[in-house]
């Protein structure tokens, strides 16, 4: 501990006579004038001692002035050296990327260096080395007394980009050198491009140099993925460490979900290490990004576009005509099994080649050589991965030896097996080679191969085929080509020579081949994409700051990150392009400490504390107490007078809530039923108020502020509408509760049930599906039905085709409606959605719960299920009549 | 007709110079007024007594001349003689004390001592003047007034009347006259003594009325209080006065007693009068006290 003021320390000479002082002043009684005072001269006699101040009540006062002349020393407990030099202090804070995960941490200790400037009487400056979002060079800030500067400081983000190192120290030089100049400087660890050196000197040169480092360990930085037949390879780049690390990405869909996860470890010392992420291709296509687990920054994201999933595949048929023929063409088939999956697209060659195209489908379309053929050749030598599907014109064609872009040679015509006119039967499927993509899956029993083309025996003709029949001849074969490939089916696409397009196996064995593909990127062109949503510092999405601008499509993947062009997403919204900050950047390389810096701990930085405030706050309770007793000793301190203050103390206090605020019988107000929980409850309390808030705002219902209920305790009967969340812990009510819940629901009550696990929040609550089924024992609930646009509640007030609370996908239940009991109106409304949370307000009137996916029209559409929720339950099925409008209409129209 | 500005002023004037006080005398002497002599009132004025036939030797300018021609005969046979009562005046000299220890109140009452010991005095003039009796005030250089107007001048002397230590100044009374003293009486009664000594040897009779707080005669007071007195005695501390206020009330009560006792043998009349009473019922008992019996 030191004093920052060590001579005001001298006044506690004083006590002494302060002592003496109170020692014979005995405390003064109340005095009157009294003109008949002769009548009372003489009178009590016997009081003759003088009064004398207690002992106690000097020691309490002597104690009070004590402490008030050590606070006004300024006492800091644990603090640390003091900075050398006197003159300016200079901030450099390094705010790019890298510092965001411990930012705060950083802010602290700056502000803790900054104490200490501040207690010498210095004045500070502050210099941030990353670009501003303005796209402001680094500059240092203009000299100012230190508390000025940490209103600054407060209020200083990180940016998504690296420092610029080269413009700090040019910033740096300019600034200037003056004489007694302090430099605090708190790294973010990484020396972020090859200009640190300059950087560094540039700190040396212009003062002493006080470093914060040490003890925060530079963040590993994700880096685009690499895309693989059926997987993505996630990778991550760090300065090398000596120790092995594990990182766990995240793969996210758009709406905030994790979809799978992948642990990477790296060894000691690595710079690079990946993982995989196995994910079934449709899942694949939703992924949105991919995480780092832990304090996030904008290294620890990285944005997929399209090209990471778009697989768009060209159908392609000899014979366009009859191709799309139900059930006979030559495509049907296909088109069908690939529906589901990927974009199919259809044309003649030039057509689909003109744009992105990862898979080609050619069915029975020989290729002779000519312009069209080139244009394919060229497409796969690029990657593409060309599908043929053999048929009577392949066959025709095979003999004259013409065709190229085939993986095997073929022998002219084709090979019927079965038939009238043959001894053979027609053949089955023979296991699947090791080579083959489609190994493993099974072979249906049922699939028979009656016609084929054969390929011409060649020594490696096993090596190239990954399919054949049971007698050894090749059904499917292939062989790369460039980056690409050529894949043939040696039967048609159509259940002419085969049932295998009407198995289960046929879309399997499409899907494989499509997910093997490359992905293709969208816009190579020189069109230049808009910035739509950015990553901040922390690695969330949001508006462009202002300096960001566009990027051409051809830029993506050679631009670096800058204020300029931000990491995010570009362009329009269905060719969004992702720009990371991983892409161009160079792997992290760990900074060396400033040479001759005095070294300083984050930790130990951060941990000094000022003990002057609450050392004045107790010689202020200590002087309230003396007054108190004093008022006692005169016999001022009446009974009212000590009532008033102490009812002036309590009020002090945050006033203890009456649950039952009001007759609930005579103004309408919502409730809940109590989970027990109180974290579950204060968010049922805040988002019925914030609900109860929006009603009152939005419509001419007036709702008071909710109240708290028990089933079986208090009555039911005055509330329209029970908002019960499930806690996982849930009990099976008792029965005098079921019976107050089946009393309440048979007349005409309404109960939202919420699991607040649905969606996103699936994590969020665990095993409250099976709390539901605990919580709802004995309660009798009719048969349900997901809510359509078509009911009631999607109608009651605003129009609604979705009913999202704070997570939003799953459906919600109600009553079906074909049962007419009640009005048709359901007693119970169940759903995951976590509406309670959605609709929480605080004091200040803000949601502190975020939605999940997000975005404020989330936010309007809960608060908007709300108050269709309400009218529902204060107006029944009124509104239902407009169910039948238009049915109404229809038949007044005819 | 409007009023003219120069009759306003008039008014105005004549209004200023009619301080509250006064006014506030004058509304209780008329209360007291009414209720001791209302009834007995007839004719036009006080001083009537009868009328009787013109004789021979009266003076001309005595006869009343519209009692006279109302009667309707001719001549001296006709003619009417108003006669008045006979009056001795009588004069009333009147004291207040004006020391510190009367200008003080307690906050239970909203008036001090000597603003009712001057409200007395002054509806007692009036009261008196009224009566036809003449007032002075007892002050060295003092003269009798005896007509209406004179409590004006009363009023306006008031505030340069003069004390002793809480006595009344030694001057030249009118023999057989009457004094009324207005004070607390907290002087020892070895003075007062005295000072009844002097006026019987007047002689005069009169009469003391003590003005007391509602304070002083019951010390309601709680706690340790420190009591100062006002006219430079001293002060006491007194740790719990509750103990005290018995003892208080018994040495109040004897000096009480003896101003009484003291007044009974020179024919003087004492009464006791707190503040926060109304000055009417003071009043009423000091005229009665004053009455001819």
């Amino acid at each position: 501990m030191i004093f920052a003021a060590p001579w005001v320390l001298l006044g506690l000479i004083g006590l002494p006579i302060l002592w003496w002082l109170l020692r014979v002043t005995p405390p003064a009684p109340r005095s009157e004038d009294f003109p008949a005072i002769r009548f009372l001269l003489g009178l009590n006699a016997t009081e003759e001692t003088p009064a004398r101040t207690p002992w106690w009540l000097m020691a309490l006062r002597l104690t009070a002035a004590a402490l008030v002349i050590v606070a006004l020393a300024r006492p800091v407990l644990d603090a640390g050296s003091a900075l050398t030099g006197s003159g300016p202090v200079l901030l450099v804070m390094d705010n790019g990327w890298a510092s965001a995960s411990d930012w705060v941490r950083r802010k602290e200790a700056a502000a803790a260096l900054l104490d200490r400037a501040e207690r010498a009487g210095r004045k500070a400056a502050l210099l941030m080395t990353a670009a501003d979002g303005n796209g402001g060079r680094p500059a240092v800030s203009a000299e100012m007394p230190v508390a000025d500067l940490r209103a600054r400081l407060a209020g200083l983000q990180p940016q998504p980009w690296p420092p610029d190192r080269a413009a700090a120290a040019a910033a740096i030089k300019a600034w200037g050198q003056k004489p007694g100049t302090s430099i605090i400087y708190v790294p973010d660890g990484l020396t972020d491009g090859p200009d640190f050196a300059a950087f560094a000197q540039a700190l040396t040169d212009a003062g002493a140099v006080t470093e914060v480092c040490c003890d925060a360990v530079p963040p590993p930085l994700l880096l685009p993925p690499t895309p693989e037949a059926d997987r993505l390879i996630a990778r991550l780049a760090q300065a090398p460490r000596a120790t092995p690390a594990a990182a766990v990405v995240l793969a996210q869909s758009g709406d905030g979900r994790t979809l799978a996860r992948t642990t990477i470890n790296v060894p000691a010392g690595a710079t690079i290490a990946s993982g995989a992420i196995s994910l079934p291709p449709e899942l694949r296509n939703r992924l949105a990004r991919l995480v780092l687990e832990g304090p996030p920054n904008a290294g620890s994201v990285v944005l997929l576009d399209e090209r990471w999933r778009r697989r768009p595949v060209g159908l392609l048929a000899g014979d366009l005509s009859s191709a799309e023929t139900p059930f006979a063409g030559a495509l049907y088939f296909v088109r069908r099994a690939l529906d589901p999956y990927a974009e199919l697209r259809a044309g003649d060659a030039a057509t689909l080649l003109k744009r992105d195209l990862s898979v080609l489908v050619l069915a029975d379309r020989p290729l002779p050589a000519g312009p069209e053929r080139e244009a394919l050749t060229d497409w796969v030598r690029k990657g593409g991965l060309l599908i043929r599907f053999a048929g009577p014109r392949t066959a025709e064609e095979a003999g004259n030896d013409t065709d190229t872009l085939l993986p095997v040679r073929l022998l002219a015509g084709d090979r019927q097996l079965g038939g009238a006119m043959s001894w053979s039967q027609p053949a089955g499927l023979a296991p699947f080679p090791t080579i083959s993509p489609f190994e493993g899956m099974p072979v249906p029993e049922e699939v028979r191969v009656t016609r084929q083309v054969l390929a011409e025996p060649t020594a490696d003709l096993a090596a190239h085929t990954w399919a054949s029949l049971a007698d050894g001849t090749p059904l499917v074969t292939e062989t790369p080509l460039g980056a690409g490939r050529v894949v043939l089916f040696h039967v048609t696409a159509n259940a002419d020579w085969s049932n295998l397009p009407l198995s289960g196996l046929f879309v399997d064995m499409l899907r494989r081949l499509v997910s093997l593909s490359a992905g293709v990127a969208s816009t190579e062109d020189a069109a230049t994409l808009a910035p739509a949503q950015t990553l901040d510092g922390f690695g969330l999405l949001g508006d462009p700051p202002p300096a960001a601008t566009g990027l051409r499509g051809d830029a993506f993947g050679k631009t670096p990150v800058s204020p300029a062009h931000p990491p995010g997403l570009y362009g329009p919204e269905n060719g969004r392009r992702a720009l990371n900050l991983s892409t161009v950047l160079p792997v992290p390389e760990l900074s060396p400490p400033i040479p001759g810096a005095t070294l300083e701990t984050m930790q130990g930085a951060a941990k000094e504390r000022a003990l002057g405030p609450p050392l004045v706050a107790l010689a202020i309770l200590l002087l309230v107490a003396d007054m108190v007793i004093s008022l006692a000793l005169r016999g001022l301190l009446r009974a009212r007078i000590a009532a008033a203050v102490a009812a002036l103390l309590l009020l002090a206090h945050p006033a203890l809530a009456l649950d039952q605020g009001g007759n609930p019988a005579i103004d309408t107000r919502l409730a809940y039923i109590v989970s027990g929980d109180s974290q579950v409850d204060g968010i049922a309390r805040s988002g019925l108020e914030g609900l109860s808030e929006y009603v009152n705002r939005r419509t001419a219902a007036t709702l008071f502020k909710p109240d708290a209920v028990q089933p079986g305790q208090n009555d039911l009967s005055v509330y329209p509408l029970l908002y019960w969340p499930i806690t996982a812990s849930a009990q099976p009510p008792t029965a005098e509760q079921v019976a107050a819940l089946n009393d309440y629901m048979s007349r005409g009550g309404i109960i939202l049930i919420d699991t607040r696990n649905s969606g996103s929040g699936a994590g969020f609550n665990p095993g409250a599906d099976e709390a539901l089924k605990r919580a709802t024992r004995g309660l009798i609930i009719p048969p349900l039905a997901p809510l359509t646009i078509d009911h009631v509640l999607a109608r009651s007030f605003y129009l609604l085709t979705d009913f999202p609370g704070r997570f939003t996908g799953d459906a919600v239940w109600a009553q079906r409606d074909q049962d007419r009991a009640n009005d048709s109106v359901s007693p119970v409304i169940i759903g995951g959605n976590d509406w309670g949370a959605a609709w929480a307000i605080n004091a200040d009137g803000i949601n502190p719960y975020a939605v999940m996916p997000g975005g404020a029209r989330q936010r309007t559409l809960a608060y908007r299920f709300g108050v269709n929720l309400v009218m529902y339950a204060l107006t029944g099925n009124y509104k239902g009549d407009q169910v039948h409008v238009p049915a109404i209409l229809q038949r007044l129209g005819q | 007709m409007p009023v003219t500005p120069p009759d306003t002023l008039q008014a105005e004037a004549l209004g200023a110079r009619l301080p509250p006080l006064l006014v506030a005398a004058e509304r209780v002497a008329s209360t007291v007024a009414q209720g001791v002599h209302g009834r007995r009132r007839v004719g036009q004025g006080d001083s009537f007594w009868q009328f009787r036939h013109f004789v021979q030797g009266d003076a001309v300018a005595r006869v009343d001349w519209r009692q006279s021609a109302k009667s309707g005969r001719i001549g001296p046979g006709g003619w009417f003689i108003r006669e008045t009562e006979w009056e001795a005046a009588q004069t009333v000299s009147l004291w207040r004390d004006g020391s510190a220890s009367m200008r003080w109140r307690s906050r239970a009452v909203p008036i001090d001592k000597q603003q009712r010991a001057e409200l007395l005095l002054l509806a007692l003039s009036s009261l008196l003047l009224r009566g036809g009796e003449r007032v002075m005030l007892m002050q060295p250089d003092a003269r009798p007034v005896g007509h209406r107007a004179g409590l004006e001048r009363i009023a306006a002397e008031l505030p340069r009347l003069s004390d002793e230590q809480g006595l009344p100044p030694q001057v030249r009374l009118p023999r057989h006259g009457t004094v009324v003293l207005f004070s607390d009486f907290f002087s020892p009664p070895e003075q007062i003594r005295g000072l009844l000594g002097r006026f019987a040897a007047v002689p005069v009779t009169g009469h003391l009325m003590q003005i007391l707080d509602p304070a002083e005669a019951v010390l309601p007071y709680q706690g340790r209080i420190r009591f100062r007195g006002v006219e430079k005695d001293g002060d006491t501390l007194i740790p719990r006065v509750e103990s005290v206020r018995d003892a208080y009330g018994q040495r109040l009560q004897a000096q009480q007693e003896e101003i009484a006792r003291l007044c009974a043998t020179v024919g003087f009349g004492f009464t006791i009068h707190h503040t926060d009473q109304p000055p009417e019922t003071a009043l009423l008992a000091l005229y009665a006290a004053l009455a001819p019996r």
